[in-house]
């Protein structure tokens, strides 16, 4: 499958990368490890006039420890950071995400800002542009309906990122730093829930890192796909517990990931959740199992991810 | 639209080309240099049979731009026999008849390098876990996973 045409710019500095994104009126791509973004420019998803190689910038690429937390560059890969005793020894949720996502090979390749940042998919969108074309083009692509929900107001693309979840269950927050400034925000706070544009980072910001805090927890995750070897969750639950509180975080259904709290940790409360995000789950016809089986899935899996964890947590 | 220049050395031969900016390392390989072990299957990322080694690493070579290897070194399998020895992961392949129709053995053997490169001694689970993204249709997995660890024991 040939690409589109486009020109390579690689950015040696964070600078350099928004004054490239900038000059081209915001017609770019970062490029990290691509592999998220190269199969969508395949399909032709988009057209920019650059991709800007951020894998340069040294800054990006480190993973330090500060003051208790673990700072977390967002070029990291994702086989690094799984590698990373602190992340193994304290943060089993996390581990266990980082390992269920994808595939050995592309794990070394794939970046955990790539990973976050990555675009929500759906069974009618992440096709070629001739299927599309003759499908017609859906809000997504620009166009004025939804191709699965008859009559949508809004797009339902699913989030099928795996690490989200559990970074948002182990307290994480992202820097972003823009043309206007840096700010620090919770890891939820980087969704919009609306699937055409999923996230609130506006274009031309960098993810510029991830600041973990390194409490002791317990956890696991867990999600449901056809493929074992190599799939994108069609749910996925992550759940860490920390001094006697628990968060249980939610992806592969619909274009966010969710977060819940349990304030104790105990058969109620966790059927409690269990209950809460099954009825917020809103699957669609739009992944290659039935909604009403991964809507389902949502409150089994809850119960099963604290089986796990009272049991040792491993997988 | 302007060309990019790269060096990269592929199977130890330094290699200066100029390539087009939105052009796959698969392609660089396969069309300009006429390597065309590592094949195209489903050049989404999902199948592995483009796998080489970048830098000792397995990577997928559809997803990979060729201006991004610029500097690096790149081992395909026409890469790996020394002294005109065929490796020994290739030799174990052909023992244990891990090949049938051949299309996905250059990447299944690229990802076994991979993970010995970085593991001498692979468990089996190590070894299914590390191919089995590697798509087969005519194996079974059984004969491939077997010339791995044969391999694995025969370099130790
Ligand atoms: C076959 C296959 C299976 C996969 N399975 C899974 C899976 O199971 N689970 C999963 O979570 N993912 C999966 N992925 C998706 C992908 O491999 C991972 O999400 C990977 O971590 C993406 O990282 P990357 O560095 O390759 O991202 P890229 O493709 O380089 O980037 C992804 C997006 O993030 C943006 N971006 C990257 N870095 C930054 C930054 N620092 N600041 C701002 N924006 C940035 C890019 O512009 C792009 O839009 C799969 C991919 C393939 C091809
Ligand atoms: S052709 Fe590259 S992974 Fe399938
Ligand atoms: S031998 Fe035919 S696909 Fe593996």
């Amino acid at each position: 499958m040939i690409l589109p045409k486009f020109e390579y710019k690689k950015a040696r500095t964070i600078e350099e990368a928004l004054e490239i994104y900038s000059q081209y009126n915001g017609e770019a791509f970062y490029l990290a490890g691509g592999t998220d973004l190269v199969p969508l420019l395949k399909h032709r998803l988009f057209n920019p006039k650059v991709v800007i190689d951020i894998k340069g910038i040294e800054e990006l690429k480190t993973i330090t420890k500060k003051g208790g937390n673990l700072l977390v560059g967002p070029n990291a890969t994702l086989y690094e950071l799984k590698g990373t005793p602190e992340i193994q020894e304290k943060l089993p949720c996390l581990f266990q995400s980082l390992d269920a996502t994808s595939c050995e090979t592309l794990q070394m390749r794939g970046t955990i800002g790539g990973n976050i940042m990555q675009n929500t998919r759906c069974l009618q969108y992440n096709k070629s542009l001739e299927w599309r074309t003759a499908r017609g083009f859906c809000y997504k692509m620009g166009g004025k309906t939804c191709n699965v929900v008859l009559n949508a107001k809004a797009c339902y693309s699913n989030y099928c990122g795996d690490n989200a979840p559990s970074l948002m269950t182990v307290d994480a927050k992202a820097r972003i730093v823009g043309p206007t400034g840096e700010k620090t925000i919770k890891v939820e706070k980087l969704f919009s829930g609306d699937g055409k544009e999923p996230f609130t980072v506006k274009p031309g910001e960098i993810l510029k890192g991830i600041i973990i805090p390194l409490k002791e927890t317990k956890g696991a995750y867990e999600k449901l796909t056809v493929r074992g070897s190599i799939d994108y969750p069609l749910v996925g639950v992550a759940v860490t517990i920390k001094d006697g509180s628990a968060k249980v975080g939610v992806t592969g259904i619909g274009p966010c990931p969710r977060v819940y709290e349990l304030k104790e940790v105990n058969e109620k409360e966790i059927n409690n959740i269990a209950d809460k995000a099954y009825e917020d789950a809103k699957p669609v016809l739009n992944a290659v199992l039935t909604p009403a089986y991964r809507k389902k899935m949502v409150g089994v899996l809850i119960k099963r991810v604290f089986k796990r964890i009272e049991k040792g947590g491993s997988r | 639209m302007k060309t990019v220049k790269v060096t990269i050395n592929v199977n130890n031969e330094k290699i200066k080309l100029q390539v087009k900016p939105y052009e796959t390392l698969l392609e660089t390989l396969r069309e300009r240099l006429a390597l065309t072990g590592a094949k195209e299957a489903c050049s989404l990322g999902s199948c592995g049979s483009c796998t080489v080694l970048l830098n000792g690493t397995p990577v997928r070579s559809c997803l990979i731009l060729t201006p991004e290897v610029d500097g690096a070194s790149i081992t395909t399998i026409e890469g790996l026999k020394e002294d005109g020895k065929l490796h020994p992961l290739q030799e174990a392949f052909m023992e244990k008849g891990a090949v049938q129709c051949g299309f996905c053995t250059s990447g299944m053997i690229m990802t076994a390098k991979g993970l010995l490169n970085r593991n001498k001694k692979p468990s089996r689970a190590e070894i299914i876990k590390s191919i089995s993204s590697n798509i087969c249709r005519c194996t079974g997995y059984k004969k491939i996973v077997e010339a791995v660890e044969e391999a694995s024991k025969k370099m130790a």
